[in-house]
């Protein structure tokens, strides 16, 4: 069982003294101490306004924070909630934490948060991330209700972001999910979601936790396998998503997560999406995707120097990874002045074909295909920018809907890259 | 029998409807002949004290609560030389009785308000309150919403309004009148006289009307029952008085002042959370109410209930916590009645026997004295389909025989149908098949009764609540001189282990008290219980 060596005796004896639950809200930490106070705070309020009667637990899993974030959570008290919003919890709540083993892992945390909900029974799992600030009590409700009160199995977020936020998701993630799937789910890699406790113990069961990818990207592989089985999937508008601050290289580290799982993915569930045609939206409970038109400021020019940088310097492996025509296509691209600037969709969908394929057969470490992908995902995130640039929020859906029909219409040819390289 | 200080202290009270109990003359309808004929097995249950709901002159139109004629007994039942009989075996037995002062009002055909009502200037027209108008002490609360649109009614005799907490026809008396209080100062004297041994005072905190308040708990109030106690104490000491007063545990602690009010008053806020900490799995709802439960004077005594006659209130309880009871306990809309659950123990419980031990575990051993409702030391039902609560007063059933043993009456005589259904039904459920098993739930009943009056611990000890991590474990330790009891409930309905820090008892033994058997000496390390659903343990602690 793999949950014998997961879970440490003190945290096993923390669950027995919680017993079964309806609700389990796990919150996976690491250094999150300037962000988590107003999370957990929301978290206490939307279990006292909405569950007041079920049983809930909070689960931090936490991956050896120097700050203080696991006494954060554990000591915040539902008191100063109880203050505030004046509802009244008829039952116990608790609040727990551990440190997981390992070094600081996505994948490890929730598979610790999964273990605890498969433990105790829980009839709901819901995971918040530490630095969703923006977070509303209601959160809770919006995904948590689905799963527990309407039998779904997993119930993924959709958040109104500024326009130009989430263009991973928006140019990739979300395209190509959709096409290989056949499930038109927003966000396949979000950082909040629930799914239910027959899912959670499901996926425990799954052998990504003996890969890379299980510790790193665990996420994603939990929504394919939502979307792969007989799970019912839903989405729920939450809110505003506040985007925390990212660098250079939290975007290397965001697509090995995200891209990398995905890719990974495709691997053992070949026989499942190569079937697979077109898509199929999922129930949506709220809104659909909101835009924010707010301005944000841009630097196009450093996009197109990662791009066209990128472009040259990593030729010869793109050799070992892309098609010549596409490869070509690129360097074409790359001489055009950042005002002309344009990737289109299809190119960009073929491409990101190419280099799933490739990674399937592992044609150079897959690590560094997936780093090769960066400065070209660039390059589409600055076309999606400037073609979006004066656009309104139906225009940027628009676009965003014309990029994955490109990648639905394109997915024979992945079928036909991916049989060429086998 | 001697009225010793503090009897109510270790009491086990059994409370009775005469009218339910027994028939002896076979007219259907329960009397004190028939009453004193089961005193027997009221001894051999174990407790020693009996409430008797109102047995006076009544035109029965709140089974008894509206009184007629407070020195006499209400035909039905038969005379005051069968009460006086009744009252002097029971005290043969050792068991002492109290009865009911239904002080707050009388009936409307009560001699009092008959006069009162004739003409405004009749001398005891200022028995009763009465007004020109509808609209004074605008801020009181209506108590039966289900029935009274209003506190007030109208008289078309008198033409004008009088004032009543509860049914239009039992009119609230007059307390600021002098004349008043002595009339129900002689009221009790008389049955004192005859030997009761307290009263239970039904409606106290209503006694006092004041605009711009509430009309509850008034400092007048208190006034008038710190008179009362005055006298009691001064010409009958021993007696014990008891408040009826539904209200939080800090509006009830002026009901016992500084010792020189109530001996005794009803913990209504706990026995919901009970309910409610049992569904939960959690005892939190019980320790909050505990936690706000106030110190009471060493002569004074929290009586506790599981239920009684009436619905199982839920006036002290929250929004939230009263829908999640109703949802619970009531999803059946004909079970509640005003602002409670008009059902008994065992139907409340699912008839689940493990719940009913540990409720009644909890009943036992939490501070008080503890309060039985007749039928439910044998797990009777209810039929929440006769009016008003009439569903929880139902014959006791005695046997299996013709009408449950209660009476020889042709059935439909009978003041109540029986209980009849297969589960619940006198057939099923009776005192003479349960007094032939030896684990059947009376006989359980007898035994934790036993154990509970043999150590003035739990009527009179300490409290202090553990704090174990496992939420559904309710775990305290009663204490009183050398003697520690450990009290460990598990309210949940799946095994539970819990541990204990029972450091400050290290080298204490626990000798578990129904089977004496001996549990491991007590260590630095937290002391590790596994625990059955809804098992719940009571250990003597002993240094040996």
């Amino acid at each position: 069982m793999a949950e014998e060596t997961l879970l440490t005796d003190d945290f096993l004896r923390q669950l027995i003294n919680v017993g079964e639950v309806d609700i389990l809200v796990g919150l996976p930490t690491h250094n999150n101490a300037k962000t988590i106070d107003p999370v957990i705070r929301a978290v206490q309020a939307g279990i006292l306004e909405c569950f007041p009667r079920e049983r809930v637990v909070i689960i931090n899993a936490d991956g050896g924070s120097q700050d203080g974030t696991p006494e954060r959570v554990t000591g915040a008290s539902i008191d100063d909630v109880w203050n505030v919003s004046k509802v009244y919890a008829l039952r116990t709540l608790h609040s727990i934490s551990t440190q997981y083993a390992r070094s600081p892992e996505p994948g490890t945390a929730l598979r610790t948060i999964l273990a605890a909900a498969d433990l105790l029974r829980a009839k709901a799992c819901v995971l918040v991330s530490p630095d969703s600030t923006t977070i509303e009590p209601d959160w809770l409700q919006r995904l948590v209700r689905p799963v527990y009160n309407d039998n779904f199995d997993m119930v993924s977020p959709i958040y109104r972001r500024q326009k130009f936020e989430g263009a991973l998701m928006r140019n990739l993630l979300y395209p190509m999910t959709r096409a290989i799937y056949g499930h038109r789910i927003r966000e396949p890699y979000a950082s909040e979601f629930a799914i239910s406790g027959r899912l959670a113990t499901d996926f425990l069961d799954k052998e990504i936790w003996n890969h890379d990818w299980g510790r790193i990207g665990a996420e994603i592989c939990l929504t394919v396998t939502a979307m792969t089985g007989k799970y019912r999937v839903c989405q729920a508008f939450l809110g505003t998503k506040a985007q925390p601050d990212r660098s250079a290289r939290d975007l290397l580290a965001a697509m090995r997560q995200t891209v990398g799982a995905l890719f990974s993915s495709l691997d053992s569930n070949f026989p499942l999406w190569s079937a697979i045609t077109g898509s199929q939206s999922v129930p949506t409970i709220g809104a659909l995707s909101e835009v924010m038109l707010e301005p944000v400021r841009v630097n196009r020019k450093q996009l197109w120097e990662m791009f066209a940088t990128g472009v040259a310097e990593l030729e010869p492996i793109f050799r070992s990874i892309l098609s010549a025509s596409t490869l070509s296509e690129l360097q074409r691209i790359a001489t055009l002045d950042v005002s002309d600037f344009h990737y289109p969709g299809d190119v960009w969908a073929k491409t990101v074909f190419e280099f799933a394929a490739s990674y399937h057969r592992s044609v150079i470490s897959r690590d560094h295909i997936v780093q090769a992908l960066v400065p070209l995902y660039r390059g589409r995130a600055l076309t999606f920018l400037v073609e979006n640039r004066e656009g309104s929020g139906e225009d940027i859906e628009r676009s965003v809907e014309s990029l994955c029909g490109e990648f639905e219409r394109l997915k024979p040819y992945l079928l036909e890259v991916w049989a060429d390289r086998k | 029998m001697k009225r010793e200080a503090g009897w109510y202290k270790d009491a086990i009270i059994y409370q009775i409807h005469v009218r339910t109990f027994s028939d002896s003359n076979g007219d259907g309808i329960g009397d004190f002949q028939g009453l004193a004929q089961k005193l027997d097995y009221v001894q051999e249950l174990g407790v020693n004290a009996i409430w008797l709901m109102p047995f006076f002159s009544s035109p029965l139109r709140d089974d008894g609560y509206d009184i007629s004629d407070y020195r006499s007994i209400h035909p039905n039942y038969g005379t005051l030389d069968d009460f006086k009989t009744f009252l002097s075996s029971a005290h043969d037995r050792g068991i002492r009785v109290i009865v009911e002062l239904v002080a707050n009002h009388t009936s409307d055909q009560h001699p009092w308000f008959l006069e009162s009502r004739s003409s405004k200037d009749n001398p005891k027209r200022d028995w009763y309150v009465w007004s020109d108008t509808d609209t004074g002490y605008r801020g009181t609360r209506i108590i039966f919403i289900d029935t009274e649109m209003s506190n007030w009614a109208w008289d078309p005799i008198s033409k004008s309004y009088y004032w009543h907490r509860f049914f239009s026809h039992q009119p609230d008396l007059n307390y600021d009148n002098p004349a008043v209080r002595e009339e129900v100062w002689n009221v009790m004297k008389f049955w004192l006289e005859l030997g009761v041994d307290g009263f239970r005072l039904d409606a106290v905190p209503y006694l006092i009307e004041r605009e711009g308040t509430s009309c509850e708990n008034l400092p007048e109030t208190h006034q008038v029952v710190r008179e009362l106690r005055k006298k009691v104490d001064d010409q009958f000491p021993g007696a014990m008085l008891l408040a009826e007063a539904n209200q939080w545990p800090a509006d009830l602690r002026p009901y016992f002042g500084n010792g020189d009010e109530f001996h005794m008053a009803f913990h209504f806020p706990l026995m919901p959370r009970m309910f409610m900490g049992l569904r939960l799995e959690d005892r939190k709802p019980i320790t909050e109410i505990m936690q706000q439960t106030p110190e009471i004077p060493a002569s004074c005594q929290w009586c506790l209930f599981l239920r009684n006659h009436d619905e199982l209130t839920l006036e002290m309880v929250t929004d939230i916590e009263r829908d999640y009871m109703y949802d619970i306990y009531a999803r059946d809309k004909t079970m509640r009645l005003n602002l409670g659950i008009r059902r008994r123990l065992a139907p409340l419980l699912d008839n689940d026997r493990r719940r009913i031990e540990l409720m009644n575990g909890m009943l036992m051993s939490l501070p008080g004295t503890p309060i039985i409702y007749y039928g439910d030391e044998i797990g009777m039902g209810d039929n929440i389909y006769l009016g008003d609560r009439n569903g929880v007063r139902t014959p006791m059933q005695w046997s299996g025989g013709w009408n449950g043993g209660f009476s020889i009456a042709d059935p439909e005589r009978l003041y109540s149908p029986p209980i009849l259904n297969p589960v619940y039904g006198y057939q099923a459920v009776n005192v003479l098949s349960q007094k032939r098993t030896e684990h059947s739930l009376l006989s359980w009943m007898k035994h934790i009764i036993q154990i509970r009056r043999s150590s003035p611990v739990f009527g009179s000890g300490s409290i202090e609540f553990l704090h174990p991590a496992n939420h559904r474990v309710l775990a305290y330790v009663r204490q009183l001189g050398r003697e520690t009891f450990l009290i460990v409930n598990n309210l949940s309905s799946a095994a539970q282990a819990v541990e204990l820090d029972l450091r400050r008892y290290k080298g204490n033994i626990l000798i578990e008290m129904f089977g004496k058997n001996i549990f491991p000496r007590v260590g630095d390390l937290p002391y590790l219980l596994t625990m059955g659903p809804y098992q719940f343990y009571w250990f003597r602690l002993r240094r040996i």
